[in-house]
């Protein structure tokens, strides 16, 4: 399964509070990937939580965005990525 | 009793079950390995008194299995119109109908069985998609038991279930074998080890329970082994009787056993009563299909054969048995005159329930034993066989066929059959892609029959050459060889080929922009719906849409698009409506409906099968939108789109795969490669004076720089466009309903105010790749209040919704119901079904009155017809 970044901005900030309620925002962001094979593998955040990177694995870009469009969350850009691993060189 | 470890099927049986009570019809794939306990399970759920009404229908083992069995079995319970359609030898779509119409007229919920799918002939496996595609307010559970181990990739169950697998009320289960302990529970009787007889058994609850009958001892090493040593302990006259039950098939009338076996009644109650032998009615089984196996197995060859030659004596005595079932015997028994009577005969019967496979077996089964045929008779039978397995999609097979036969027809001097086997030899060359081969043939076809009496085969012939001439793009001799087709075909008063003909050459008229050629196709569309010609149909709405979208006439192309969708998708002629909706995905893209495309292109590409020529409209489409957006893997499906187009060898799949390619270059930042791509779509000529080909091809050169020629056969708005007048072609573009190239053609400009408009498209269509380029010319202009970044996400449409969504939330928010939604927008009532769906997924909701309740507090109280474009 290909592994994408994408990026997104959330001009608000992105404020996801670790309760009953931010758990069940999260699952359904989950449950909803589910439906397309898509698996968010987990995100890095921007210090001023306006831009995000989220690793994904998914069968391919439309998935991605479908996705996103049922969760509402914005997309900037997709990237299709792959590892790289510094300490394989030494 | 109580089934083990079965009690979450029953229970999921049991709830589709009161779906299909409530109206929503549902079709369970019930799968598992051979004696895992599918058939005792789905006999419990008929045995309870929640399916009023259960039909059952097995498939046979036969080598070649009776068309449409498993209907023959339950038409009687199925009503009177299913039974006397069947034996009036209707065709099957009227069987197919009848049923439906029992289903929604019986007792409700209707419980279908289909056993042994894996074995069903080929209209039994159309007769399973035909359901599936109609479950809607279809009162009806339908269950298709399979073995698991025989469905493997290729096996045409599997293509079966792929093509429902995203059909509404559709799903799969799975039995698997009992654990230990329940094999436990079983064997606690007896004795035995119940964990050696788990492992040795793999918890197969046939398996066990024959170890269990056979009573102590070792556990034989296979379930053949069981079966054997418990019919090994019966009288020799009973050991003889399972012989010959196993030879005449899964059920047997009881005297049919008793004479063939020659055994009294009294041996077949005690095969009866060693459980063997199993009393369904008025017929006679094993217990389960896996000991009749094993028995079969078990019958020395030399034995085999007197048992098939006692079987079909027996039941031409009795007048019994059908016809596939004789030319069963008849080939075991290695009955030469028997087979050439029954097989050809059988092969008939398949044809016409359109059971194709199942049709060239029987005959390739006859031409075994055509030896000692006369060679008309031989070469009649390699024809019949030619064109079952054309239908069946086995090129190669027919055109083998058609060159025993046209030697046969050689050898005897007929002029006539000799030129009608070297036309179909041509034809089939063309599928196999050896067009050189196809050309020759053709030719040679036209040489032999010319001099005879002329008939409907030098009209076909002329035809086929006008059908070759046409996709070559030499306009001039189709429309002479075609010409010629129809004046024959007419004075021959024969519809068909003047259908054929008229579209050859209507189709070579219309793809260089003749306007009459449209005309000639619609004739033949009208001769085709007249005559029920329904491959003619379709052949005719396939030509008279891409005809008119492969030179960019979107609005003409788009109803005959959907008309042709609609007839294709309700008369299940599914390798046409494939292509169709490739071209529906490239439609959707040029419309500026990007997500739509993209859901065209997926389902294009989804079912296993499909044929390169429609990936190849789907991969394109799926490929431009990629690199539209800016999003990843735009080269994986434009690389596949061009290696298929290359290999199709044809300039009508290469062009745009080419021009896609160096759109997608350009867009990425590489003009000089979106000139090499545009370049290698060869010169002018090589388009076939397609003009909208001609114009993008140039338009895409001029990217890498140097002199801009504007050809003269170029589209129009293409040829403002190269000619420097970017306002006049993005109108054009406009006009003929392609946002993005109109956009396209303003960031041309120059102009602040142009690129400022074609920003807005970019950014509304989610072209980011675009966007981004028009941004930076627009800094470059020393414009400083752009928006930080154009977002690909910025959608006009709230909640996310779609276009066509909205339209149709549109359409709910009148009170339209969704049959009456599909025919204002052209699509069947599933797909509105799918979208109405989507919205409410999309906006949370449960009922369609909620969500025009949404829509007038959202978007205002009344749609206004006025404000999208009109639909027609």
């Amino acid at each position: 399964m290909p592994r994408y970044v994408i990026e997104r901005t959330f001009p608000e900030g992105l404020h996801i509070p670790v309760t009953a309620e931010g758990a069940a925002a999260i699952a359904s962001v989950v449950a909803n990937n589910a439906d397309q094979a898509v698996t968010w593998v987990h995100s890095y955040v921007s210090e001023d939580r306006k831009k995000t990177f989220c690793v994904y694995d998914g069968p391919d870009p439309e998935a991605v965005r479908r996705v996103a469009e049922k969760n509402r969350l914005p997309i900037d850009r997709i990237t299709r990525v792959s590892v790289l691993d510094p300490y394989f060189y030494r | 009793m109580d089934l083990l470890e079965r009690a979450p099927h029953v229970e999921l049986l049991h709830s589709l079950l009161s779906s299909a009570a409530a109206g929503a019809g549902r079709l369970l794939f019930l799968g598992g390995e051979a004696g895992v306990g599918k058939t005792s399970l789905l006999r419990k759920v008929a045995g309870s008194s929640r399916a009023p009404c259960v039909l059952w229908g097995t498939c046979d083992p036969l080598s070649t299995p009776r068309p449409l069995g498993p209907v023959g079995d339950f038409a009687e319970r199925a009503g009177r119109e299913v039974a006397s359609l069947l034996r009036r030898e209707a065709p099957r779509q009227a069987v197919f109908q009848a049923l439906i119409a029992a289903l929604r007229g019986g007792e409700a919920p209707a419980l279908l069985v289909l056993e042994d799918l894996h074995w069903a002939d080929e209209a039994t496996f159309d007769l399973a998609r035909f359901l599936g595609r109609r479950l809607q307010q279809l009162p009806a559970l339908i269950v298709a038991s399979y073995r698991i181990e025989e469905a493997g990739p290729r096996h045409p169950l599997t293509q079966v279930m792929g093509d429902l697998a995203t059909s509404a009320g559709v799903s799969r289960a799975r039995l698997e074998p009992l654990s230990v302990q329940a094999v436990a529970t079983l064997a606690s009787a007896s004795g035995m080890d119940a964990g050696e007889l788990h492992r040795r058994t793999g918890g197969n609850p046939f398996f066990v329970t024959e170890v269990l009958a056979g009573g102590g001892g070792p556990v034989p090493p296979t379930v053949r082994d069981a079966v054997l040593a418990r019919a090994a302990r019966l009288s020799r006259s009973a050991r003889r009787t399972l012989d010959a039950a196993a030879i005449l098939g899964p059920r047997v009338a009881p005297e049919v056993l008793a004479a063939c076996a020659q055994v009294e009644p009294t041996t077949l109650e005690e095969c009866t009563q060693a459980g063997l032998l199993v009393s369904d009615g008025d017929s006679l089984g094993f217990r389960h299909e896996l000991a009749r196996e094993a028995l079969l197995g078990s019958i020395p060859g030399s034995e085999r054969c007197a048992w098939h030659a006692a079987a079909l004596a027996e039941l031409e005595r009795r007048s019994a048995g059908g016809l596939a079932a004789r030319a069963h015997h008849a080939d075991g028994a290695e009955d030469a005159m028997a087979v050439l009577a029954y097989a050809p005969q059988a092969a008939r019967e398949a044809a016409r329930l359109r059971s194709h496979r199942e049709a060239a077996a029987q005959y390739a089964r006859a031409l075994r034993f055509s030896g000692a045929l006369p060679p008309v008779e031989r070469a009649a039978l390699f024809e019949a066989r030619a064109y079952e397995c054309y239908l069946t999609g086995r090129f190669e097979e027919a055109l083998e066929c058609r060159r025993a036969a046209l030697a046969l027809r050689r050898e005897a001097g007929e002029q006539c059959a000799v030129g009608e086997n070297l036309r179909w030899m041509s034809r089939l060359s063309w599928f196999l892609g050896r067009k050189v081969d196809a050309d020759r043939h053709a030719r040679e076809a036209i040489e032999t029959l010319a001099p005879l009496e002329p008939g409907a085969e030098l009209a076909m012939a002329w035809s086929n050459l006008a059908q070759l001439c046409m996709l070559e793009g030499d306009v001039g001799e189709a429309v002479r060889w075609g010409e010629a087709a129809i004046a024959l075909s007419r004075s021959l008063r024969n519809r068909e080929i003047e259908a054929h003909a008229l579209n050859n050459v209507g189709t070579a008229r219309a793809q260089v922009g003749e306007g009459e050629g449209l005309a000639g196709i619609e004739q033949s569309l009208r001769i085709a719906l007249e005559e029920g010609l329904e491959e003619h149909v379709a052949r005719a709405y396939t030509n008279l849409a891409t005809s008119t979208l492969s030179l960019g006439d979107l609005r003409r192309g788009e109803p005959w698009l959907r008309e042709g969708l609609v007839y294709t998708t309700e008369h299940d002629l599914d390798a046409w409506r494939l292509y169709l909706l490739g071209w529906r995905a490239m439609a959707e893209l040029w419309s500026g409906r990007w997500d739509e495309a993209v859901t065209a292109a997926r389902e294009t590409l989804r079912p296993p099968g499909v044929s390169p020529v429609s990936r190849i409209q789907a991969l394109v489409a799926l490929g431009t939108v990629r690199a539209r957006r800016g999003d990843p893997d735009a080269a994986v499906a434009l690389d596949e789109a061009l290696g298929l187009a290359v290999e199709s060898g044809e300039m009508q799949r290469i062009g745009p795969t080419r021009i896609a390619r160096a759109e997608a270059a350009w867009l990425a930042g590489d003009p000089e490669l979106a000139g090499v791509e545009a370049r290698a779509c060869g010169p002018e000529v090589a388009l076939k004076g397609n003009p909208w080909l001609i114009g993008s091809r140039a338009f895409w050169a001029s990217r890498a720089g140097g002199p801009a020629g504007v050809p003269s056969r170029a589209a129009p708005p293409w040829r403002a466009l190269l000619a420097g007048d970017p306002r006049g072609a993005a109108g054009a573009f406009r006009e003929r309903g392609f946002p993005y190239e109109a956009a396209l053609a303003l960031s041309t400009s120059g102009g602040e105010a142009d690129l400022r408009e074609a920003l807005e498209v970019f950014a509304r269509l989610g072209a980011r790749s675009a966007a981004a380029m028009v941004a930076r010319q627009l800094r470059a202009l020393g414009v400083r209040d752009l928006p930080r970044a154009p977002r690909a996400t910025t959608r006009s449409n709230p909640a996310g919704l779609t276009t066509r969504e909205l339209e149709v939330l549109d359409l709910i928010a009148e009170g339209l119901r969704n049959a009456e939604i599909g025919k204002r927008l052209f699509v069947s009532s599933k797909t509105v079904d799918h979208h109405v769906s989507a919205i409410l997924g999309k906006l949370g909701l449960r009922t369609r009155t909620e969500a025009a309740r949404w829509r007038a507090a959202n978007l205002g109280a009344k749609p206004d017809p006025g404000s999208r474009p009109p639909q027609k």
